[in-house]
């Protein structure tokens, strides 16, 4: 089964799946809705490590301070365990032993382990047909750098979705870092996070298949390359996007605001989900919603 | 033990009709009755043969017994909502009188079903003629005793109470009480307690009789209220809940612990739970974690990004006990079902499937290659086919019967007799 695991793509995936659940006949499946949120939570707090460590280490937008931060994480050294630590963190975005990279670990790996090729990357982890959770980090001794950041607390940091050229971001003190999204596994791997764009320009165009209405049938749609971003966004129906923030605002989801079960007050505290629009100043968008 | 083909109800096409999906299976008491709900609203009632008329190697078939439409789609207009028909739960009441009660439960309206036999009707009316016509009262002359004559076997399904509108989401499972006036029906977020002649309100905070039941959570969590201990429940008198491997984390640990059935050993001393990949067996006396743990399918663990997108992942499999609680079984996909003797610690693969389906033809064990050189006769990870998928299996409360049901059809299976 071939599966496009990266981080972005569950989000994604897990967007889609919450949007088509709308319309599943029946009614929305709290359940499993709320199991997909967990997904979704997941995946951006990887997304979000795995972005943030890529920004400390351009020049662009690194302050003083996180500057030396890294410089005082690269002098520890550490275990090749430490390392694929730095994979996932916890659901605060504090530094957790507590995720791995589906790898049971033997003992601690010396850390030059980790600066070998792939393929010894590979030798470390037994389970070696587990396609389950080693992002393409693993796999490229070259972004090693970005496994030696600390993981760090992301709460400066959102995930937000523009309605109108959909590009999924991360905003990080107050500045825009435009990713890719939903697009397939690259075969590149790690190297694909290491773009930069530039606001307002080169977007790429996720999969709008969940700005349709809701009860036509949802054709699939190829992912757009950049070229044709600008102007196929002018296309899309102003009527689906407002269909979106209602899915992800006052609809379906709004459900999961006004819970009083004891759980979900535990998972409420922990990790908001937090859908509404924001008025990004200093930007070209005029629309976006953020997610989380 | 070696377990062979007894009979498969259903449709035979590879073409499945939505409606005919088998959404249930449960046994009755006594295990005499069978029953089956399915995705159009449909129960079917199987019943085994009291005389074996066959061979001692041939325990008795099941027939149909009774075939009624339980539940009808509906409309919720203030929600705009379509309210599936499709039955997610069938529970037996004890038998009580000649008639058979049950429980069926769709996602929004729980109903109680009499099943009753009549095999005699009255002849002889003085009002009526044969055919049902009203004399004139006035051509009457002489009177007489309508006599009861026999007829054909029928079977009738009543609805006698309709418990509708406490649940504001999914249904999701019932449960009746020991003291068979009362059950419970939960969905996600909210259990309620009902008595059976009361349909108009039920007891979420009412103390009732000594109680103990059991609810999980999808984190992964079991608790178990005493609703002796306070009236409200919301408090747990215990909660079973198995610290994660910090090694097996990943983006769908939550998921895979996420708890899709709750089964009480027939002894009352032990829980079983099944989440995605596994089956648990708790000591009630024993919180912490579970004093068995038995891997369905641990070779889907590296799969799980696929099975997340195509949606097997939500797939909520059942599992049950055997009579005396030595032997629990689950299902899993391509149509397998697994079984663990606790005791001897062993455990097999079977499946389901037509080609198997000769008269008392024995079930092969079949094995699932999960990496490496696959041998003969093995399955891999690749080849399985996910769309078939057993979620239901139910065991007999006393025999070594089975059923298992696959999308559309219900397998009925029986230990070897020597």
């Amino acid at each position: 089964m071939e599966c496009a695991f990266d981080a972005q793509n569950l989000i994604s995936i897990s967007l889609r799946k919450i949007q088509s659940s709308r319309t599943q006949r029946g009614g929305i499946k709290l359940h499993k809705n709320l199991l997909v949120t967990y997904v979704l939570r997941n995946a951006r707090q990887f997304y979000m490590n795995k972005n943030l460590s890529h920004i400390q280490r351009t020049q662009q937008y690194e302050d003083v301070a996180a500057v030396r931060e890294r410089q005082e994480y690269l002098e520890i050294t550490g275990s090749f365990k430490e390392l694929t630590d730095d994979f996932y963190c916890n659901f605060t975005g504090v530094e957790s032993d507590s995720w791995h990279c589906g790898a049971h670990q033997p003992n601690d790996q010396p850390a030059e382990v980790a600066h070998q090729d792939a393929s010894a990357c590979a030798m470390v982890s037994p389970v070696s047909d587990s396609d389950l959770m080693v992002p393409e980090a693993c796999w490229s001794c070259v972004e090693k750098s970005a496994w030696e950041l600390p993981v760090p607390n992301t709460t400066n940091q959102k995930t937000v979705l523009d309605l109108d050229t959909h590009v999924v971001t991360t905003v990080t003190n107050g500045y825009f870092h435009s990713d890719c999204c939903a697009q397939p596994k690259q075969p590149q791997g790690a190297h694909y996070y290491t773009k930069k764009r530039k606001m307002d320009t080169n977007y790429y165009i996720i999969d709008p298949e969940f700005y349709l209405p809701d009860f036509g049938p949802v054709p699939f749609k190829r992912m757009r390359a950049d070229e044709d971003s600008n102007g196929d966004s002018d296309q899309l129906d102003s009527s689906n996007i407002s269909n979106l923030i209602s899915v992800l605002g006052s609809g379906g989801l709004s459900e999961f605001m006004s819970w009083q079960h004891t759980d979900l007050e535990q998972i409420f505290a922990t990790q908001t989900i937090c859908l509404k629009q924001t008025l990004l100043t200093g930007s070209g968008w005029t629309r976006a919603i953020e997610a989380f | 033990m070696q377990w062979c083909f007894s009979q498969v109800k259903g449709a035979i096409d590879d073409d499945v009709a939505e409606a005919d999906i088998i959404s249930t299976v449960e046994f009755n008491h006594t295990g005499e009755l069978l029953a089956t709900g399915d995705k159009g609203g449909r129960v079917v009632i199987f019943q085994q043969e009291t005389e074996n008329k066959n061979p001692p190697q041939f325990r008795s078939e099941y027939n149909v017994y009774s075939t009624f439409q339980s539940h009808e789609p509906e409309f919720d207009y203030l929600k705009s909502l379509e309210i599936e028909e499709k039955i997610n739960k069938i529970r037996w009441l004890p038998q009580k009188n000649a008639a058979q009660f049950l429980l069926s439960t769709n996602d929004k309206t729980i109903k109680l079903w009499k099943i009753s036999e009549r095999d005699r009707r009255p002849e002889g009316y003085n009002l009526k003629e044969e055919d049902g016509r009203y004399k004139d009262p006035n051509s009457l002359t002489s009177l007489r005793v309508p006599v009861l004559i026999p007829m054909d076997l029928m079977v009738e399904a009543s609805p006698r109470r309709v418990f509708a509108n406490a649940h504001t989401y999914h249904i999701n499972s019932i449960s009746v009480n020991s003291d068979n006036e009362t059950y419970l029906s939960a969905d996600d977020l909210r259990v309620n307690l009902w008595h059976l002649e009361i349909t108009d309100r039920s007891f979420k905070f009412h103390p009732h009789q000594c109680n103990t039941f059991v609810y999980s959570s999808s984190k992964g969590t079991i608790r178990l209220c005493d609703m002796r201990a306070s009236a409200l429940c919301d408090k747990h008198s215990k909660l079973f809940e198995e610290p994660e491997d910090p090694s097996n984390r990943s983006f769908f640990s939550e998921i895979i612990s996420s708890i899709s059935d709750v089964k009480f050993s027939h002894n009352g001393r032990y829980m079983m739970t099944r989440d995605y990949l596994s089956v648990k067996i708790w000591d009630l006396n024993m919180e912490n974690r579970p004093v068995e743990t038995y891997q369905v399918h641990e070779y889907l663990r590296s799969k799980l990004c696929s099975l997340y997108e195509n949606d097997c992942i939500f797939d909520k499999f059942e599992c049950c006990w055997n009579g005396d609680d030595s032997v629990v079984m689950t299902g899993s996909y391509n149509n397998f079902f697994r079984m663990f003797e606790r005791g001897h610690r062993r455990d097999v693969t079977l499946e389901a499937s037509r080609e198997n389906s000769k008269p008392l033809q024995v079930l092969k064990p079949r094995k699932v290659c999960a990496g490496g050189k696959r041998k003969k006769d093995e399955i891999s990870v690749d080849s399985l086919d996910f769309n078939k998928k057993i979620l239901h299996t139910a065991w007999h409360p006393q025999d070594n019967i089975i059923a298992v049901a696959t999308t559309n059809n219900l397998y009925i299976f029986q230990d070897k007799v020597i």
